[in-house]
């Protein structure tokens, strides 16, 4: 069995160099046949995956070889509830942003797709991967083809600048990381995971290291104030990297704060450290979100947005944790944001996406100049509208149930900061409806709607496969619920010991 | 000692090959004895030299440095043919001027007398004086050289003056008796003070900040392969020799010694990181980035584990190979360019693609990005002076991170612009490139596998 899973680890790597070595032409087609490939794999193991496990086989396809003699550390892999839900958005989004960019006329194609697998192979190694070093070391390995993307790939006049930000800005919060890291390494028997979580550190060590480790979930998600290399990374970057920075690598932070932060360093979050947190991000929500309504650029409203949604996963899961640690187990916060780390990730794609049509249709990003186009293109404007309900969580779409349970774990931790960061789904309802309506019904440009053609047969296939996702999982959320509550449950109940 | 001996004596068949076509075959010479020197580095040592170990001790770890500094010089010598395709009157001089320093490198690494310290240190230093001024029309190298030279004999001076107050407190030359003196008489002014004189001429001689002030200079103003084999193999050989001294040596009194060099690391990482942030020039922010290694390096000393000297080793093979990487292609866009700003290396990505390549994962290795060597070599230094200085590892931390910066902008120089300013027609040659993929096969399989450097170079 554990085949599987080193099979799904070393495909992307393999398929990766191989399609760098191929023709320019045709990589594109090999790309997306190696991440239908991950795909099928990850579907397999999700329908062979046992969903109550007992507390002690909650991992599995479980991989270790042992790696160095100097580092306490190995090549120890599993899965787990969690690992699963975050695997199989990885590779379901994957071959649907490789899909997305089959119009497109990119220049060294080999190498785009190259890189685009190599970040698939980072992320799988960071969902999947059960050991502190490794878990850093794949954090780091998905920075380099994303940031070769958005430089190589970015808009023309702009990616010199932001590029080199958004790299030392992760690079920083990655290194901070490493330190705290490092120091529970130095205090526990080895990196494994068990043995990290396990780590005899007093309130003080657990504060610092509270910090260092979450300084750089905080960068990556973003957090406020650690957001502002977000917006112009994500304007800026070619529309698949975009997608894959909101849609999934954002997730990794998400993950990481589950995975490692909680149970590593539960003192702090008990005190004043998690309050801080949780503030941090509600002002997070608001504040992107009043952002997001005065922006013009289409690409910027969904930056924002972004981080306004992310803001409401971390007040969600840092509020059950306070609520546990004071002594009433909840897990509800990280459930829900896990069910809308998958439909945000999944909600976002799909947005990029309709930007990206978007700006094909009106050659700006500037919503003030769109207008009208749902009469051209009656087919897109009702997959976009599915889109952009699912965002605002509308009730039977997937953004739904996960805002909803955020909101309620939210408000067992405090009524006021519930009230306040539920502003999100008034706020978000505004800016993209607001997006929606002047773009699709908004007076238009004739002589540029009577050239503007509705979906092409990719776009189609793209966005309908996503708008599917929207509805099926916004009417039965449950098996996301099922799949991640074992897991999760094993997490809090670590953090609370 | 056989090492030593064998290398020596390629020297001067290399120095003497001169007469001959212009010194056309000093270098297949070189790369000849440097193989076999590196073959009988891994043979155990012959009995007949048990006899001079007072002098020079041909240890395990003597040994591991030997071989990881002829792996260097090797690696060098295969990129000479290019480098020093201009210098067609002098060749076999410079090629056995670089195999007298490295003589004085090996010299260092199994000393156990200060005698013999001392010649090492000078004899790595001689012939580096005049390697920096081998652009004998240069300005700059002229200037490099002489500055080199002037700093470095004060620097010899600070020894000398070090070695002479050491043997007037206690009375003899040898490592392991000195430290006897030192754990017995912790208080004792003039050995102390004789220990901080040392401590700031080997600090001189590795570019620790404020002892850095020659190396831009010297580093931007000597051909660049040469700055390449100062930046690497002196590099090793300054710092193990350093390392030896002081924990050795000097472990009887380094509360005395450890908070000046802690000092010293403060400084260096912060201003050589500002620094490197501020430079125009590839090759000086390289000559910063040296420096700022040092910085990296010297935190072997806290926290020490009896793994400290493979740490050491391990990093300082590492930042050789990534030194060599980025320099190999430094020289070449110097040769087309005859400059090395940035804005030279604009797309050379797209006319050299391998090139460019194994300078960006040369640039990621020292910068200490996971997956290269790099990466293993700072985790390993940060997680042991963790133990014993976190500051100092958070001051190392934020130093990295405002290096990435720097290394960031060569790599999007050389890759984020899509029309190149390069001619076509050039192509670098075979052995370039044989070289580029050892350097990056090498630095990405010790970063995935960090135990094949213990296997491939023992321990």
């Amino acid at each position: 069995m554990s085949g599987l899973l080193l099979t799904l680890l070393l495909l992307p790597l393999v398929g990766s160099g191989l399609v760098f070595a191929w023709k320019d032409k045709s990589s594109k087609y090999l790309a997306l046949g190696i991440a239908l490939v991950q795909m099928l794999i990850t579907f397999y193991i999700a329908a062979d995956f046992d969903f109550n496990p007992t507390v002690d086989s909650v991992l599995q396809h479980e991989i270790n070889y042992p790696w160095s003699q100097f580092i306490k550390s190995s090549l120890h892999f599993g899965i787990d509830g969690m690992s699963l839900l975050l695997l199989l958005l990885t590779n379901i989004l994957t071959p649907i942003i490789i899909l997305s960019s089959f119009n497109e006329n990119v220049s060294y194609r080999n190498s785009f797709y190259g890189l685009i697998l190599l970040m698939q192979f980072g992320l799988v190694g960071v969902f999947t991967s059960l050991d502190g070093l490794l878990f850093y070391i794949f954090w780091e390995v998905t920075l380099i083809p994303i940031w070769f993307i958005a430089g190589l790939w970015g808009q023309e006049n702009k990616r010199l600048e932001f590029t080199t930000k958004f790299f030392v800005y992760t690079f920083v919060g990655s290194l901070f990381m490493l330190v705290g890291l490092i120091y529970v390494y130095n205090h526990s028997a080895s990196f494994a995971l068990t043995d990290l979580y396990n780590a005899s550190l007093n309130e003080t060590q657990q504060t610092v290291v509270f910090w260092f480790i979450f300084f750089a979930f905080a960068v990556k998600l973003p957090v406020f104030p650690f957001h502002t290399w977000q917006p112009d990374t994500y304007t800026y970057s070619p529309t698949q990297g975009s997608m894959l920075l909101s849609g999934i690598m954002l997730k990794m932070a998400v993950y990481g704060v589950l995975r490692y932060l909680l149970p590593i360093t539960p003192i702090p979050i008990a005190g004043i450290s998690g309050q801080i947190v949780i503030i941090l991000a509600i002002v997070g929500i608001v504040h992107g979100a009043l952002i997001a309504i005065i922006q013009t650029d289409m690409k910027r409203i969904i930056a924002y947005s972004s981080f306004s949604h992310v803001g409401l996963m971390v007040a969600g899961i840092f509020a059950s944790a306070v609520v546990t640690l004071r002594g009433s187990f909840t897990i509800e916060g990280a459930e829900g944001a896990l069910v809308q780390t998958f439909a945000h990730g999944i909600n976002v794609v799909g947005l990029f996406y309709c930007c990206d049509i978007l700006y094909k249709r009106f050659k700006s990003r500037d919503i003030r100049q769109m207008g009208g186009l749902a009469k051209v293109a009656p087919k897109f404007a009702v997959l976009f509208l599915i889109i952009v309900l699912g965002s605002m969580g509308v009730p039977l779409t997937n953004g739904f149930i996960g805002e909803f349970i955020l909101l309620k774990s939210v408000y067992d931790f405090n009524g006021l900061a519930a009230v306040i960061a539920g502003l999100t789904v008034i706020l978000c309802a505004v800016y993209l409806l607001r997006f929606y309506g002047k773009a699709m019904f908004g007076e238009g440009n004739d002589a540029v709607l009577s050239t503007a053609k509705d979906l092409s047969a990719v776009e189609f296939s793209v966005l309908a496969s996503i708008a599917v996702f929207v509805i099926l999982l916004g009417i039965f959320p449950q098996p996301v619920i099922t799949m991640v509550s074992s897991s999760v449950k094993f997490i809090y109940t670590a953090m609370a010991n | 000692m056989s090492v030593l001996i064998i290398v020596f004596l390629t020297a001067i068949v290399a120095l003497f090959s001169g007469v001959f076509e212009q010194g056309k075959f000093a270098r297949y010479i070189g790369i000849f004895g440097l193989i076999i020197a590196l073959y009988v580095s891994f043979m155990p040592e012959l009995a007949f030299f048990e006899k001079y170990r007072h002098m020079y001790d041909y240890t395990a770890n003597t040994a591991l440095f030997t071989k990881i500094s002829i792996v260097t010089t090797l690696l060098l010598f295969f990129l000479g043919g290019f480098a020093f395709s201009n210098h067609r009157s002098h060749q076999s001089e410079l090629y056995a001027l670089m195999l007298f320093a490295l003589c004085g490198g090996i010299t260092l690494f199994g000393f156990q007398n200060l005698v013999t310290l001392f010649l090492g240190v000078e004899i790595l230093s001689i012939p580096l004086y005049v390697m920096a001024g081998a652009n004998k029309t240069d300005l700059r190298s002229n200037e490099a050289s002489i500055k080199y030279f002037l700093m470095g004999a004060f620097a010899t001076g600070f020894l000398l003056f070090g070695i002479a107050f050491i043997y007037g407190s206690t009375g003899t030359f040898d490592l392991y008796k000195i430290h006897d003196f030192g754990t017995q008489n912790p208080k004792n002014v003039m050995f102390i003070l004789g220990v901080l004189l040392m401590l700031c001429a080997m600090a001189f001689k590795v570019a620790l900040a404020p002892f850095h002030m020659w190396s831009p200079d010297v580093y931007s103003g000597s051909p660049s392969l040469i700055t390449a084999f100062m930046a690497s193999v002196v590099k090793i050989s300054g710092f193990y020799a350093l390392f030896r001294l002081m924990t050795i040596g000097f472990a009887g009194v380094t509360h005395d010694w450890i908070n000046v060099f802690g000092v010293f690391l403060i400084i260096t990482l912060f201003l050589a990181n500002a620094m490197g942030l501020a430079q125009t020039n590839a090759k000086r922010m390289l000559a910063y980035s040296s420096v700022s290694h040092a910085g990296y390096i010297g935190l072997v000393f806290f926290g020490m584990t009896s793994l400290s000297t493979y740490n050491l080793a391990f990093y300082l093979f590492a930042y050789s190979l990534s030194t060599v990487g980025v320099f190999m292609c430094l020289i070449w866009v110097e040769k087309l360019k005859r400059e090395t700003s940035f804005g030279a290396f604009k797309g050379l990505a797209k006319s050299e693609p391998l090139l460019a390549t194994v300078a960006a994962i040369s640039l990621l290795s020292m910068a200490g990005v996971p997956l290269t060597a790099g990466f293993m070599g700072k985790f390993a230094l940060f997680s042991q002076a963790m133990n014993g200085a976190a500051f100092l590892v958070l001051v190392a931390v934020l130093g990295s991170a405002i290096s990435i910066a720097f290394y960031l902008r060569l790599i999007v120089a050389m890759f984020f612009f899509k029309e190149t300013t390069f001619k076509t027609s050039e192509k670098v040659t075979l052995t370039y490139n044989i070289v580029a993929v050892f350097i990056i096969a090498s630095i990405i399989m010790l970063g995935v596998f960090p135990d094949l450097f213990a296997k491939q170079f023992g321990l």
